[in-house]
C-alpha cells in the first residue's frame, strides 16, 4: 500500500530537468535585519539542497525556473522563485504565534487576529515529545481554562477534560471531541476491568493541532453537545514540498512520580501500633482476657494469630513492591511521509508503541496507520480523504477500592512484610491464605491465573469534496465513519484463589462495536467588497450511531490451563444487546468584518435528538459575537501597541441526556427462580429536554513592544434545565428520576502572558503562564430550599449558593484532649461536630456551640444558618457542609518555558492548582485508629498516637474495633490538594548541518524528555486526581523518562 | 459538467433530507415501552414474578431483614467486629448510614410493583377461563402489599403493643404516584396495621388455594394474617388463622429424618412461601440468602465472608435435649483439623438449594412450623386447650424423646429460638410481647448495650438522613 501510494506521490510531482545555473543569496530576519545561518536552502521538488553559513549566505545550483524552499526552526517556511534570477535573498519572518496565523475553528478555520471567539490553540511542538500514549496527558496546564486529568497512572486509561468548571450535575461534564471535522466517539469503553480509553487510538504525532473551544461564539456551531467544550482535532496533512520521510524512535523508562504518596510504617511500628490497639482494648475490656489470665497473655495471643513472626527457615519474603511493580519500560517507532504539490498533497504515517506498566501486569500495544490525502482535480474540484486504523492491545488491573486485583490497594492495604512469598524449600509460592480473618492469598500467584485485557480497532474513514462555483462561493460535502471495535476480556482461570466462587475458572468475553456515521454539507460563501468582508455558511449534518454489543461467561473448567469459555461447562451469563441513536441539525453562520478593524460573527444551528420526546426534541441554538480591534484605529496607534482587540460573544449551547430513552416510560426484564419478571423500569418524563447553557465571554488581547503577549478574559456560563437524575421520595418506589431542574453558573477570569526575553538569532528564551480562576455555584435546584446529596459519589452536597464539588460528611474535630469525657468522647478519643442544622431565628432546644466556639444557649435564637460544632461521638455526629472544602480548586493553571540557543533547545511545563481539597478514602483501611484485628499496613500519619503518657498530639488513642475512630467517613479523610508539578522537560538537540548532510539527511534531533518529574506538595496522596477528588487506590501518576531520535530524509 | 454535478449534490441533499423521516425516532432493545408490557394476561403474570425478584434479593429477605430480626438478637453474632453485621448487632446504626436501611427503599419499590399490578391488571380484559388467574394475580399484589407494610412496620415503627399503635409507621402509598404525590407524612403504626389487615382481606378471596411455593397463595396470605394478628395481640385471629394453615393448608410437617436435609429442598411439604433463586444464575446477579450472611459463601468461597455463629446461649439451649436434630444446624469448625480452622461453631442451617452448585439457598418466608408456634402461642394467650399438643408437634418433630409439653410463654419461646433461628424471627419476637434478652457474657459486644427492651429508642430503626434531605416531610423516629 505505501509503496503503491510513494509511486502515485512521484508520478504527481515529478518536474522536468531544466539547465542547471548557480544562485547566491542572503537571508536576513525580518523581525531584526539580522542575517540568519544555519537556513536549509532546498531547490523544490529535488534533493538539491544548501544550508547558509554564519553571514546567512547560501549558493546553490538551481534550474532558472526552479523554486527555492527556505526552512529553519522558528521562522515560517518560505518559498521563491528564481526566475532566472543568479541572486535571491530572502526574508524570513518568525513563527511565533502570528496575528494572521490560521487557526482550526467549527466548521472551518479563521484568522486568528480576527477570530472573536475563545478558543486555545495547542500546537504539535507542545506536545510531540512528552512521552505519553495520548494527547490529552499532555494537555494539562498547557491552556487557560482547561484541566486535565488522569483517572489512572495505568497505561491507556482516560484522561478527564474539564473546559471552565462543571456546566452539568449528572449528565456528561465532558467535552464534545471532534477529530478533523467530524464528531467522534470518546470516553472509557472499559467495563470495570480496564479502562479502555477510545481517544487513545490516535498517535500524539500525526496531530497537527489540537483547538479547544471555550464560549458560544467557538462552540455554539456545535449546539447540543458543545456546552461543556469542544475539543476540536486536526490531524497532519502533506505539505507543498518534497517528498519528506521522518522517522522517530524514543524509549522510555517509568516508574512512580510521588515520594510521599501514602507512606506507610515500618514493620516494627506496624506489630507496636497493633500491639498497643490490642492492649487498650483489653485493659477496658477485662472480659476479652479473663480467659487468657492476663493483658499481657491476651495481647501476645493476639498477635501470634494476626502478626506471625518471621520464619526465615521456612519461607522466603519479598519485599512486596519489587513483587508487583517494576520500572516501566516502553518504547515507540514511528515513520512518516509528508509532500505534495499544487495538484495534491499526502501525509501517511505509521506507528507502533509498545508500553510496559509499572504494575507487572499492566501493558499497552499499539500500531496505528494513517493516510491523509487531496487532489485538485481541476479548477473548481477539491477530493480528499483520510483512513487512519489503530489497533491496541492492553493488559490490566481493576483500579477501584479494595479490588482484590488491584496491586496499589494490595500493596498499600494488605500486604505487610511478615506474609511470606514463597517457601524456601521448593522455591513454590505460598498461596495460603496470609491471616485467617483477612481472606488474602500471595497477588503474585494470583495474577498468574488471572487474564484481563482489552482490544480495540478504531478505523476512520472519511471523504469529502469541495466544488468551487466561484471563488467566492464553495459548497462541500464530507461523508465519515467512525468505527471503533473493543473487545475485553476477564478470566479467573481454574486455580485462581477466587475460584471457589466460580467453581473451577471462569471466563468471560465482551464484544462491542459502535459505528457512528456523519453526512454533512455546507455551502460557503466569502468575499470582499471593498474593505468589507463579507462570508457566510449554510448546511446541514446528519449522525447516526448504532452500538451491539454480545457478553459471554462461563463457569467450571475442567482443564487446568484453559482460557476461553468454549471449554467451560456452565454458562454463567451470555446476551447480546444493541442501540441506535441519531441527531439531525441545520447549521449557518455569518460574519462581517470593516477593515479588518470591525467584526460581527453570528451562528444559527437547531438540532433533533432521537434522546427526547418528539415533542421537545428540537431546539435551537445561537450566538452572536464581535471583535474592535483597536490598534487599528488612528488615535490608538503606538509604537509599543503591535495589536490590541477586544472581543465579546454571547450566545447558547446544550447538552443532551446522557440516557438514550430516559423520556419513555419502560418496564425493565429479569427473572425469578427460573422464569420471567418484568417490572416498572423508571418514572417516565416527556417533558425531558436539553441542558441550556447560556454563556458570555469577554477578552482582551494585546500584543507589546514586540515582546509581551497577553490575553485576559472574563466568561460566565449559565446553565439551565439542568438534566438530573434526580433523587426522589422511595416512596414513588424508584430512587431517583431523570428530570430537568435547576440551574448553575461557571464564571470566572482566564490570564495568559506570554515573553519573549531574549529574540535573537542564536538564542531565544521565553516564558509564559496562565491562570485561571473558575467560581462555581448551584444557583438553585427546582427551589431555593430544596437541597440533595449528589447522586453521583454520594460525597457532595448539592444546594443552591454551594459548589458542585463541596464535600459534605461529618466533621472531624480533632481529639479530646480535656482529660476527661467530653459529650461520651473519651480522653484522647476522636471528637466530630454533632452536625445538626439550624436555620436563622430558630429558637434553640439544647446549647449548641457554633463554629467560631460561640456558645449558643437553649431558648436563644439562631443567630445565623448554621450547624452545631458541639464536639461529640462518631455516632451522634451528623453529615454536614464541610465549610470551606470544596473538590474544585479556588485556581489552576500552567508555566512554560522555552530555551532555545543554536541547535539545542530547552522546553519545560509545568502545572499547578490551589485550593482545594481531595478525599482519601484509602485512610478507611489504613488509618483506622486500631479498628482491625488482623495485620494490615498502616500510614504514618498514624504514628504516635495519644496515650495517658502521651497526649500531646493529635493522633487518637488506638483501640481493637473501636467504633469512633478514622474507619468512619470523616472530614479527616481530607487532604489539600494543592500542588505544582513539572510536567514535562524536554531537551532536545539538532545535530549539525555539515554532519547531518554528510549523512544526505534533511534532519537529525536527538531529544531527551522527562515527564511528571517534579511535584511541590504537602499532599499526603497524589495530588493529581480526577475532578472529584476521591482517591480510591487508583494508580497515581508516573515519572517518566525518554530518550528519542528523529530524522528526516 | 459543473451544472450537472451541482445538480447531483442538490438531488442528494435533498435525497437525505425527505428521507429522514423515522430517523429520530428509536426505542430501546433492552426494556419494553410501558404502554405495552402488560398487554395480555401473560405480561400480567410476568409482572407478577417482578414483585418477588426483590423480596428475594439480598437486600430483603434474601439478607437484610433476616439480619435485622436475628443479628440484633441473643442467639446469634457476627464473626467480625466490624462491618455491616456488627453494626447491627451492636445497635451502631445512624441515621448518615444508608446500606442496610435500604429495606425503607426496597419495601416501596416493592409496594409500587404490587400498585402497579393492582392499577394495570384490574382494566385488562380477559377470556372467563383466565378470570381467576386474574384474581389471583390482584390477590398476591395485595398480599405483597401487605408484607412489605407488615415489615416496614415492625422495621420502622414500635412494637404494636407498646403504645397501641402509636408510633410512626409507614407512609402509606396504595397508587403509583408522581415523586411530588409521593412525599406524604407517616402514618402511625395503628393505621398501617390497619392498612394491612383491609390488603389482606382483599386478598384473601381473590387467591387461590393451590400450593404456590414461590408466590403467595391464600394459605401464605392467612400466615400473614396470624401473624401480624400476632404482633397485635389480638389472639383469636391469630389462632384461627394459623389453625386454619394447618388444618386445610396444603402442607405437613416434614419427619425428623428428612428435617435436616430438607432445607435444600424447594417448595418441600412444610413451605409456605419462599424467594425462588435462579438455579442458573452465578452468586453475583441472583442473591438468595447472600452477601455476608450465610456459612455456605465463606466456606465455599475465598471471598465473601459469612458473618453468624449461634451463641452460646443458644448452643446451651440443647445441653438437656442432646437428642433434638435442630443441634445438628451447627458446624464446629475445629481449629487445627477445620476448614478454615477458626474454633467457631457455623450455623448451617441453609445448604445451598439441590442442584445449585453456587451455595445459594431460598429464603424462607413462611413455613409450617411457625403457623405451629403462632397457633400455640396465641392459643395459650385466649385460653385454647390444644396450644400444648400444638407446641408438641414442634417440639417432637425435632426430638422424639419429648413427649408432653406444658403450653408456657417459656416453652414457647425456647421451641421458637430453636426452630427458627437464621430466619429474622427472634428480636422482632422479643419485642412484640415487652420481652427483653440479656445477651451471655462471653459473646462480643463491647461497650453495648446487653440488655435491651422495647422502650429503647434503637429498637426502631432510623430514617436515613439521604431520604430526609430530599423528603423533609417524613418524620425522624425519635432518638436519632
Amino acid at each position: 500500500m505505501k509503496k503503491v501510494l510513494l509511486f502515485a506521490l512521484a508520478a504527481l510531482i515529478s518536474t522536468m530537468a531544466f539547465a542547471q545555473s548557480r544562485v547566491t543569496g542572503t537571508v536576513t530576519s525580518k523581525e531584526d535585519g539580522g542575517p540568519i545561518p544555519g537556513v536549509n536552502v532546498m531547490v523544490k521538488g529535488t534533493r538539491t539542497g544548501s544550508f547558509t553559513d554564519e553571514n546567512g549566505k547560501y549558493s546553490i545550483n538551481a534550474p532558472a525556473n526552479a523554486t527555492l524552499v527556505f526552512t529553519s526552526v522558528g521562522y515560517t517556511t518560505l518559498e521563491v522563485p528564481v526566475n532566472g534570477r543568479s541572486v535571491v535573498n530572502a526574508v524570513m519572518a518568525s513563527d511565533a504565534i502570528g496575528l494572521d496565523e490560521t487557526i482550526v475553528v467549527a466548521y472551518g478555520t479563521a484568522k486568528k487576529g480576527s477570530y472573536s471567539g475563545s478558543a486555545a490553540v495547542v500546537k504539535q511542538d507542545a506536545i510531540k515529545d512528552v512521552p505519553v500514549v495520548s494527547f490529552e496527558q499532555a494537555l494539562a496546564g498547557k491552556a487557560a481554562g482547561v484541566q486535565a486529568m488522569s483517572y489512572s497512572g495505568q497505561p491507556g486509561s482516560e484522561v478527564e477534560i474539564s473546559v471552565r468548571g462543571y456546566g452539568s450535575l449528572n449528565a456528561s461534564n465532558k467535552p464534545l471531541y471532534v477529530i478533523d471535522g467530524v464528531p467522534a466517539t470518546s470516553g472509557d469503553w472499559g467495563t470495570g476491568n480496564i479502562s479502555i480509553s477510545a481517544m487513545n487510538y490516535l498517535n500524539p504525532s500525526d496531530i497537527e493541532s489540537i483547538t479547544i473551544l471555550k464560549d458560544a461564539a467557538a462552540a455554539s456551531l456545535y449546539g447540543s453537545r458543545a456546552s461543556n467544550g469542544v475539543i476540536l482535532i486536526t490531524t497532519k496533512k502533506g505539505k507543498e514540498g518534497d517528498l519528506v520521510s521522518t522517522f522517530k524512535a524514543n524509549a522510555s523508562v517509568s516508574y512512580f512520580s510521588y515520594k510521599k504518596h501514602m507512606e506507610m510504617v515500618n514493620d516494627a511500628q506496624n506489630e507496636a501500633l497493633q500491639r498497643m490497639s490490642f492492649r487498650n482494648y483489653a485493659e477496658a475490656n477485662p472480659s476479652a482476657w479473663s480467659s487468657y489470665g492476663s493483658v499481657d497473655a491476651y495481647v501476645q495471643s493476639m498477635l501470634d494469630v494476626n502478626y506471625p513472626a518471621f520464619d526465615y527457615d521456612k519461607y522466603i519474603y519479598k519485599d512486596w513492591e519489587k513483587a508487583l511493580f517494576q520500572k516501566g519500560i516502553s518504547q515507540n517507532y514511528e515513520y512518516s511521509i509528508s509532500g505534495g504539490n499544487d495538484k495534491g498533497k499526502i501525509y501517511a504515517s505509521v506507528a507502533y508503541t509498545d508500553q510496559h506498566g509499572v504494575v507487572k501486569i499492566d501493558y499497552l500495544r499499539r500500531f496505528s496507520a494513517t493516510v491523509n490525502g487531496e487532489a485538485k482535480l481541476n479548477k473548481w474540484l477539491k477530493l480528499g480523504g483520510i483512513i487512519q486504523y489503530s489497533w491496541q492491545y492492553q493488559t490490566g488491573h481493576q483500579d477501584g477500592w479494595s479490588s482484590k486485583d488491584n496491586p496499589m490497594f494490595i500493596w498499600k492495604a494488605v500486604m505487610i512484610d511478615r506474609w511470606p512469598y514463597a517457601y524456601k524449600a521448593t522455591g513454590e509460592l505460598y498461596e495460603e491464605e496470609f491471616s485467617t480473618r483477612f481472606n488474602t492469598i500471595n497477588p503474585v500467584g494470583q495474577y498468574k491465573h488471572q487474564i484481563n485485557d482489552a482490544t480495540q480497532h478504531r478505523v476512520i474513514l472519511k471523504g469529502w469534496a469541495e466544488v468551487a462555483f466561484t471563488d467566492y462561493l464553495k459548497l462541500k460535502s464530507t461523508l465519515a465513519s467512525d468505527y471503533l471495535y473493543v473487545h475485553d476480556k476477564f478470566n479467573w482461570l481454574y486455580g485462581h484463589p477466587n475460584f471457589y466462587a466460580y467453581g473451577t475458572g471462569y471466563a468471560s468475553d465482551k464484544h462491542r462495536n459502535v459505528n457512528k456515521v456523519v453526512s454533512s454539507t455546507t455551502l460557503n460563501f466569502d468575499k470582499m467588497f471593498d474593505v468589507h468582508h463579507v462570508s457566510a455558511m449554510v448546511g446541514w449534518e446528519a449522525e447516526r450511531e448504532k452500538f451491539n454489543g454480545l457478553r459471554l461467561g462461563k463457569t467450571d473448567f475442567s482443564y487446568l490451563g484453559a482460557t476461553e469459555s468454549i471449554m467451560g461447562t456452565t454458562l454463567d451469563e451470555g446476551y447480546a444487546w444493541s442501540y441506535e441513536e441519531s441527531l439531525l441539525s441545520l447549521l449557518s453562520s455569518a460574519s462581517y468584518d470593516f477593515n479588518s478593524k470591525y467584526y460581527l460573527t453570528g451562528t444559527f444551528r437547531r438540532d433533533g435528538s432521537s434522546r427526547l420526546a418528539p415533542n421537545t426534541r428540537w431546539g435551537n441554538f445561537w450566538s452572536v459575537s464581535g471583535t474592535w480591534r483597536f490598534s487599528k484605529e488612528k488615535f490608538l496607534e503606538f509604537p509599543w501597541l503591535n495589536d490590541g482587540k477586544i472581543r465579546g460573544s454571547y450566545g447558547t449551547s446544550g447538552t443532551l441526556p446522557s440516557d438514550l430513552f430516559g423520556y419513555m416510560s419502560v418496564y425493565d426484564y429479569g427473572y425469578y427462580g427460573s422464569d420471567g419478571a418484568s417490572y416498572p423500569g423508571n418514572i417516565a418524563n416527556t417533558d425531558l429536554t436539553w441542558e441550556k447553557n447560556k454563556n458570555w465571554n469577554i477578552g482582551l488581547d494585546a500584543t507589546l513592544f514586540d515582546r509581551y503577549t497577553l490575553s485576559v478574559e472574563y466568561f460566565n456560563r449559565k446553565t439551565t434545565d439542568l438534566l438530573l437524575d434526580a433523587s426522589v421520595a422511595s416512596t414513588t418506589g424508584f430512587g431517583s428520576t431523570l428530570m430537568n431542574k435547576g440551574s448553575m453558573v461557571n464564571r470566572g477570569w482566564e490570564v495568559s502572558v506570554n515573553v519573549d526575553i531574549i529574540k535573537k538569532q542564536d538564542m531565544e528564551l521565553s516564558v509564559g503562564a496562565n491562570w485561571t480562576r473558575v467560581h462555581n455555584e448551584i444557583l438553585k435546584l427546582s427551589t431555593d430550599d430544596e437541597a440533595m446529596v449528589d447522586p453521583n459519589w454520594g460525597w457532595f452536597y448539592w444546594k443552591k449558593g454551594y459548589n458542585y464539588y463541596q464535600w459534605y460528611t461529618r466533621t472531624y474535630l480533632g481529639i479530646n484532649k480535656t482529660g476527661s469525657d467530653l459529650n461520651g468522647v473519651k480522653p484522647g478519643w476522636p471528637m466530630y461536630a454533632r452536625g445538626v442544622f439550624y436555620s436563622k431565628g430558630e429558637t434553640l432546644s439544647n446549647d449548641i456551640i457554633l463554629r467560631d466556639g460561640t456558645v449558643v444557649k437553649a431558648g436563644e435564637k439562631m443567630p445565623y444558618d448554621g450547624y452545631d460544632y458541639t464536639p461529640s461521638t462518631r455516632n451522634n455526629g451528623k453529615s454536614m457542609v464541610v465549610e470551606g472544602k470544596r473538590a474544585m480548586p479556588k485556581f489552576f493553571g500552567g508555566f512554560n518555558a522555552n530555551f532555545r540557543w543554536k541547535d539545542l533547545s530547552v522546553s519545560m511545563a509545568w502545572n499547578y492548582k490551589f485550593g482545594h481539597y481531595l478525599l482519601n478514602s484509602c485512610q478507611d483501611n489504613v488509618a483506622t485508629d486500631g479498628y482491625r484485628t488482623f495485620a494490615q499496613p498502616i500510614m504514618k500519619t498514624q504514628l504516635n498516637p495519644w496515650t495517658p503518657e502521651n497526649q500531646n498530639t493529635d493522633v487518637p488513642m488506638r483501640y481493637l474495633g473501636n467504633n469512633q475512630g478514622g474507619y468512619y467517613n470523616s472530614s479527616r479523610m481530607l487532604v489539600r490538594g494543592d500542588f505544582a508539578r513539572l510536567k514535562n522537560l524536554t531537551i532536545s538537540y539538532n545535530l549539525p548541518r555539515a554532519f547531518v548532510q554528510k549523512l544526505t539527511l534533511r534532519n537529525a534531533r536527538v531529544y531527551l524528555s522527562g515527564a511528571n518529574l517534579l511535584t511541590i506538595s504537602k499532599c499526603e496522596i497524589e495530588p493529581e486526581l480526577q475532578s472529584n477528588g476521591i482517591y480510591e487506590y487508583g494508580m497515581p501518576a508516573l515519572r517518566t523518562w525518554s530518550f528519542g531520535v528523529e530524522v528526516s530524509f | 459538467m459543473k451544472k450537472i454535478l451541482s445538480i447531483i449534490l442538490v438531488a442528494v441533499l435533498t435525497i437525505s433530507l425527505t428521507n429522514c423521516k423515522g430517523f429520530l425516532d428509536k426505542t430501546p432493545t433492552d426494556s419494553v415501552v410501558a404502554e405495552n408490557a402488560l398487554a395480555t394476561i401473560e405480561d400480567a403474570g410476568v409482572a407478577v414474578n417482578g414483585m418477588y425478584t426483590l423480596l428475594k434479593y439480598y437486600t430483603m429477605y434474601g439478607s437484610y431483614m433476616i439480619m435485622m430480626g436475628d443479628m440484633r438478637g441473643d442467639l446469634l453474632y457476627p464473626r467480625e467486629l466490624s462491618g455491616t453485621g456488627y453494626i447491627v448487632y451492636s445497635y451502631d446504626y445512624g441515621s448518615a448510614q444508608n446500606s442496610y436501611f435500604s429495606l425503607w427503599r426496597n419495601n416501596y419499590t416493592t409496594i409500587n410493583r404490587a400498585n402497579s399490578i393492582i392499577k394495570n391488571i384490574d382494566a385488562l380484559e380477559v377470556p372467563s377461563d383466565k378470570q381467576a388467574i386474574k384474581d389471583d394475580y390482584i390477590g398476591q399484589a395485595y398480599a405483597v402489599r401487605a408484607l412489605c407494610y407488615f415489615d416496614l412496620a415492625r422495621l420502622y415503627g414500635k412494637p404494636y403493643k407498646f403504645d397501641s399503635g402509636a408510633s410512626l409507621g409507614a407512609v402509606l402509598i396504595t397508587e403509583p404516584v408522581s415523586p411530588s404525590e409521593a412525599r406524604l407524612p407517616r402514618s402511625t403504626v395503628a393505621e398501617t396495621y390497619t392498612q394491612i389487615e383491609k390488603d389482606l382481606a382483599t386478598a384473601l378471596p381473590l387467591l387461590s388455594k393451590n400450593k404456590n411455593t414461590g408466590h403467595f397463595n391464600y394459605w401464605a396470605a392467612r400466615f400473614l394474617q396470624a401473624k401480624v394478628a400476632l404482633y397485635k395481640g389480638d389472639n383469636e385471629t391469630a389462632y384461627t388463622a394459623a389453625k386454619d394453615v394447618i388444618n386445610n393448608g396444603p402442607y405437613s410437617l416434614i419427619p425428623r429424618d428428612e428435617f435436616i436435609d430438607s432445607w435444600a429442598e424447594e417448595g418441600n411439604d412444610e413451605s409456605i412461601l419462599e424467594g425462588l433463586v435462579n438455579l442458573q444464575s452465578p452468586i453475583d446477579s441472583d442473591n438468595g440468602f447472600q452477601g455476608s450472611f450465610y456459612y455456605n459463601l465463606w466456606f465455599g468461597t475465598a471471598n465473601t465472608g459469612a458473618s453468624v455463629i449461634p451463641t452460646r446461649k443458644w448452643r446451651q439451649l440443647f445441653t438437656l435435649t442432646p437428642q433434638d436434630i435442630r443441634i445438628n444446624w451447627i458446624d464446629y469448625d475445629d481449629p487445627v483439623t477445620g476448614f478454615k480452622k477458626t474454633g467457631e461453631y457455623w450455623l448451617r442451617k441453609f445448604p445451598g438449594n439441590t442442584g445449585f452448585t453456587a451455595f445459594l439457598n431460598n429464603p424462607r418466608i413462611m413455613r409450617l412450623a411457625e403457623a405451629y408456634l403462632i397457633a400455640a402461642e396465641a392459643g395459650m394467650n385466649s385460653g385454647k386447650g390444644d396450644a400444648a399438643s400444638l407446641l408438641l408437634k414442634v417440639a417432637q418433630r425435632a426430638d422424639p424423646t419429648v413427649t408432653s409439653i406444658a403450653a408456657t410463654m417459656e416453652n414457647i419461646e425456647i421451641q421458637r429460638m430453636k426452630e427458627l433461628i437464621g430466619e429474622g424471627d427472634r428480636f422482632f419476637d422479643v419485642m412484640r410481647r415487652n420481652g427483653s434478652y440479656t445477651r451471655d457474657a462471653t459473646d462480643p459486644h463491647e461497650s453495648h448495650p446487653q440488655v435491651l427492651t422495647w422502650s429503647n429508642d434503637r429498637v426502631a430503626l432510623p430514617i436515613s438522613d439521604e431520604e430526609r434531605v430530599i423528603y423533609p416531610e417524613l418524620q425522624q423516629n425519635p432518638g436519632y
